[in-house]
């Protein structure tokens, strides 16, 4: 049972115009900005099969980037975000493939953002209707559910912290 | 913690309680959420206003979206049902131009409420705000009516697919009419049995839909068949209130729409690689946006 709650399938609030290729994908990049604490300077994207086809028309890139400058589903800067992460001096590239091995779904992306000598490599895929989920951070297969509704300070903490032991550690 | 997993709970679960289906979602609701009710009733109450708030704005809004290849359509709808041309009836006529005001909304980057998804987001305010403007159901039926359209959309979704890139339009424009078209019956005094009636009516009517949005937008042909779900809906709805009942039961069809959609090859499952997005047209219009981005 993925979807649990009305606002699962009455929501979000989002800016159009897709709720899997543009909203569900602000959460992914949103849970990430939580994760490394504040934007990544360095990202790269990879988007799957439906997502490398047709993330020009969605706006999925726009939706990516403004999720990891810390926007929210509603907020009606996203479709500036290439704009926005440019005037942060984000750089980012995009790369598309056709099939994840590690997800089998058409709408899966697989991040991997640098923030100072933090480094984290996220698997995200939308599962429609605004509704995401975390399946990778770093090599550890993980299942973090995010609706756009939740606070995902909270969600990431726990990762983030791990995190922060590793690159001490290194 | 209760779990409705079919429809055919649901209607036992309804029978059992007593209670309507919107009742029945809220309930589950605050079980599941530990939110008192209220506090759920308040939070579906800012989500039928960011819905009246789209079409509000889309049904004055001219202006094209930004490919070029949408917008403008509310407003020529509007004025001709406002003349008193249209054939369809109000219930339905309005319901196509708050549909239309809606997902042209969505095709410029303009807020509105996924219901279930973004690129069905024009069919559940269409037939809501038309029965508000024809019988004057207030604006805390229509509420309500999100209730149950979140619980037919819930059952949908966890047998099946909402998503068009999962399981093609069926999926998306199919399930979103499915549950305008149980929303409408209970909001007219229908039996929980009525409302999943009306549903799997509704549903059987857009089998096997593709998705083959032309340049991977949710604009070409995803605005016109959420105008069009909304008149289905009207039907099924029509059709369960007189008593005729759907010979497939609900869960069944959801069902035949997973299997439908699991067979649907990747092409016509949004990315754009088949149907109406490979026509001669689509194609000129796909080439035409990518040149311009780069």
């Amino acid at each position: 049972m993925e979807f649990q709650s009305c606002f699962d399938i009455i929501g979000p609030i989002m800016v159009g115009p897709s709720s899997s290729h543009t909203a569900g994908v602000v959460s992914i990049g949103k849970f990430i900005y939580e994760l490394l604490g504040d934007y990544p300077q360095e990202t790269n994207i990879v988007f799957y099969d439906s997502f490398a086809e047709t993330y020009q028309g969605h706006g999925t890139d726009k939706a990516l980037l403004g999720g990891l400058l810390g926007m929210n589903t509603d907020d009606s800067q996203i479709k500036y975000a290439l704009e926005k992460a440019k005037e942060c001096g984000m750089q980012y590239q995009f790369e598309f493939e056709n099939i994840c091995e590690y997800m089998d779904h058409p709408n899966t992306t697989i991040v991997t953002a640098k923030r100072d000598d933090h480094v984290v490599t996220v698997g995200g895929v939308s599962l429609g209707g605004g509704l995401s989920k975390i399946f990778m951070i770093d090599d550890e297969m993980v299942s973090i559910r995010l609706s756009a509704g939740d606070d995902f300070s909270i969600l990431a903490k726990p990762y983030q912290r791990k995190e922060k032991v590793l690159v001490k550690a290194i | 913690m209760m779990e409705i997993q079919s429809m055919k709970e649901l209607i036992e679960a309804c029978e059992r309680e007593k209670k309507s289906i919107s009742e029945m979602m809220l309930m589950v609701e605050a079980k599941k959420s530990g939110r008192d009710e209220d506090t759920i009733i308040r939070m579906m109450e800012e989500r039928l206003i960011k819905m009246k708030e789209a079409v509000d704005s889309g049904i004055k809004d001219a202006s094209t979206a930004p490919s070029g290849i949408s917008g403008g359509d509310a407003v020529k709808m509007s004025e001709y049902v406002r003349q008193g041309k249209s054939l369809s009836g109000d219930y339905i006529s309005n319901a196509m131009s708050f549909s239309l005001a809606t997902s042209e909304n969505n095709a410029r980057m303009g807020v509105i409420v996924a219901t279930p998804t973004a690129g069905a987001a024009g069919i559940l305010p269409g037939v809501l705000f038309s029965l508000h403007k024809n019988d004057g159901t207030p604006y805390k039926e229509l509420v309500k009516g999100l209730f149950t359209a979140s619980m037919l959309g819930l059952v949908i979704a966890n047998r099946s697919f909402i998503s068009g890139a999962a399981g093609g339009c069926q999926a998306e424009v199919g399930s979103a009419t499915a549950m305008a078209a149980g929303t409408i019956v209970e909001l007219k005094g229908g039996t929980p049995q009525q409302v999943v009636n009306a549903t799997a009516i509704a549903m059987k009517s857009l089998l096997g839909l593709v998705c083959d949005p032309v340049g991977g937008l949710v604009e070409v042909p995803c605005i016109k068949r959420n105008v069009i779900g909304t008149s289905i809906a009207f039907s099924a709805a029509d059709m369960s209130l007189a008593g005729v009942e759907s010979r497939i039961p609900c869960d069944e069809v959801i069902e035949a729409m997973y299997k439908v959609g699991k067979d649907m090859p990747r092409t016509l499952r949004e990315t754009a690689l088949g149907g109406l997005a490979m026509t001669e047209t689509g194609k000129e219009v796909k080439e035409r946006l990518f040149c311009r981005k780069s």
